[in-house]
């Protein structure tokens, strides 16, 4: 993984949407939200069960119907765009692991700092 | 008490289109559908799914957790099962006799129930055969699969609920409408079938926090493994997203694959489910990777060995 390669530019993130990308050496993708210039970066784990869960129910499908939580679509919890938190459901109290992120100039998305390798 | 089992699960849910493309992806067929109603998602012997918005003034009220199960429609044999049930939770609760002829009600936690003489059409349909040494299971010339063989759900199998009490939820299930425990995950909770029905479990009960109750998951039997395996890995094309399986589960024997779902809930194949009847004895196992499963496995995309890169240049 090279932090110097975007993983995603603001251009090709519509806003208010999620999408979901594949990091070299991490079990999990890293879920990416993005809200006006601002965007926020998961791990797509769901907190739910030791080790953690996938929580999309199609490819980049992060958000609940009303596109207001991150959803974790195996039993609708609920979690806080911009803290993490769960509000409702399976996890309630616990929080996704969160990917800090760093925008360019040129509107590139990366990863604020190179990923250590996943365990599992 | 003569219950077959769910003819009905009824949702409202904060993204129609959404369910609408897992539902039919999933196989089931739709029915009425509008993407500002609805509508009705039906597996080959006419049970399956109503899906509303959260907010349809005819659904019944919505439980406090947020989860998107509003009603279980539970089919019963003739009139007179359904008179059995009347009189039976009418004892102690309100029971509605509404117009279509159902009735409605609620369990002892607070899930919304209906009962109505099924209207399940009966399958001619045979199950997957297989052949084995000595004992073929098709005719000679009769192929086993192909890639574009049908796999779509053929009934209604189970649906299993995150419940706060799990003894409230037996003393209701069993106690009152007369189903069997099949088996037990210690720790977890009951397999239940009802008496008209032999399949291992039509209900299953996980002890969870309040803040948890709702459904855990829903499935539907499938023809036999080739057609869940058949079914998922189209599923996996399309980019849906697995959460369990393809495996093959103890109790009851039944292959599985669940996959998440914009209903707030997994949805699963399954196929093969084991049968019983009142000479069964209940087992008992704690619940764990090792109770869960014969064995688990993983879909990848399709890959052929051939033989080897063949010479450069």
């Amino acid at each position: 993984m090279v932090t110097g390669v975007p993983l995603t530019t603001l251009a090709d993130l519509p806003d208010g949407d999620s999408r979901g990308f594949e990091v070299e050496g991490w079990r999990a993708k890293v879920i990416i939200v993005r809200k006006g210039a601002r965007v926020f970066g998961w791990r797509d784990l769901c907190p739910h069960y030791a080790g953690g869960t996938s929580m999309a129910w199609r490819r980049d499908a992060y958000l609940n119907g009303a596109r207001t939580h991150l959803a974790c679509h195996a039993h609708g919890a609920w979690f806080d765009i911009e803290t993490g938190v769960c509000v409702q459901g399976a996890c309630l109290g616990k929080r996704l692991t969160r990917v800090p992120l760093r925008i360019d100039e040129e509107g590139g998305v990366h990863l604020d700092r190179a990923p250590r390798e996943d365990k599992a | 008490m003569q219950i077959i089992g769910p003819d009905l699960l009824v949702f409202g849910v904060d993204d129609v289109p959404a369910c609408h493309d897992f539902l039919t992806a999933y196989g089931l067929e739709p029915q009425g559908y509008s993407p500002e109603k609805g509508g009705l998602y039906l597996a080959l012997d006419g049970t399956g799914l109503e899906i509303r918005r959260r907010d349809d003034p005819s659904l019944p009220p919505a439980l406090k957790t947020g989860s998107m199960l509003r009603l279980q429609v539970l089919g019963v044999v003739d009139q007179a099962a359904l008179e059995a049930v009347a009189a039976e939770l009418g004892r102690d609760r309100l029971v509605l006799h509404l117009a279509d002829g159902s009735l409605r009600t609620q369990d002892d936690q607070g899930f919304e129930l209906a009962f109505r003489v099924t209207t399940r059409t009966p399958l001619e349909l045979e199950a997957e055969k297989i052949n084995a040494p000595y004992h073929p299971g098709r005719p000679v010339n009769v192929v086993g699969v192909t890639q574009d063989m049908p796999a779509k759900p053929r009934t209604l199998s189970h649906i299993v609920l995150f419940t706060p009490d799990i003894d409230v939820a037996v003393g209701f299930y069993r106690d009152r409408l007369g189903f069997r425990i099949t088996d037990t995950l210690t720790g977890a909770g009951p397999f239940l079938r009802p008496q008209a029905n032999a399949d291992h479990h039509t209900h299953f009960f996980i002890r969870t926090p309040e803040y948890m109750q709702g459904i855990e998951h829903l499935a539907c039997h499938m023809g036999g493994p080739t057609e869940l395996m058949l079914a998922g890995s189209r599923m996996m094309e399309n980019g849906f997203e697995s959460f369990w399986g393809p495996g093959r589960h103890k109790f009851g024997s039944n292959w599985f694959w669940y996959f998440k779902s914009p209903l707030g809930c997994n949805v699963e194949f399954d196929a093969d489910m084991d049968t019983h009847d009142d000479d069964w004895a209940p087992r008992e196992a704690p619940m764990g990777p090792e109770a869960s499963q014969a064995f688990l496995m993983q879909w990848r995309k399709k890959w052929a060995p051939g033989g080897g890169p063949g010479p450069k240049g």
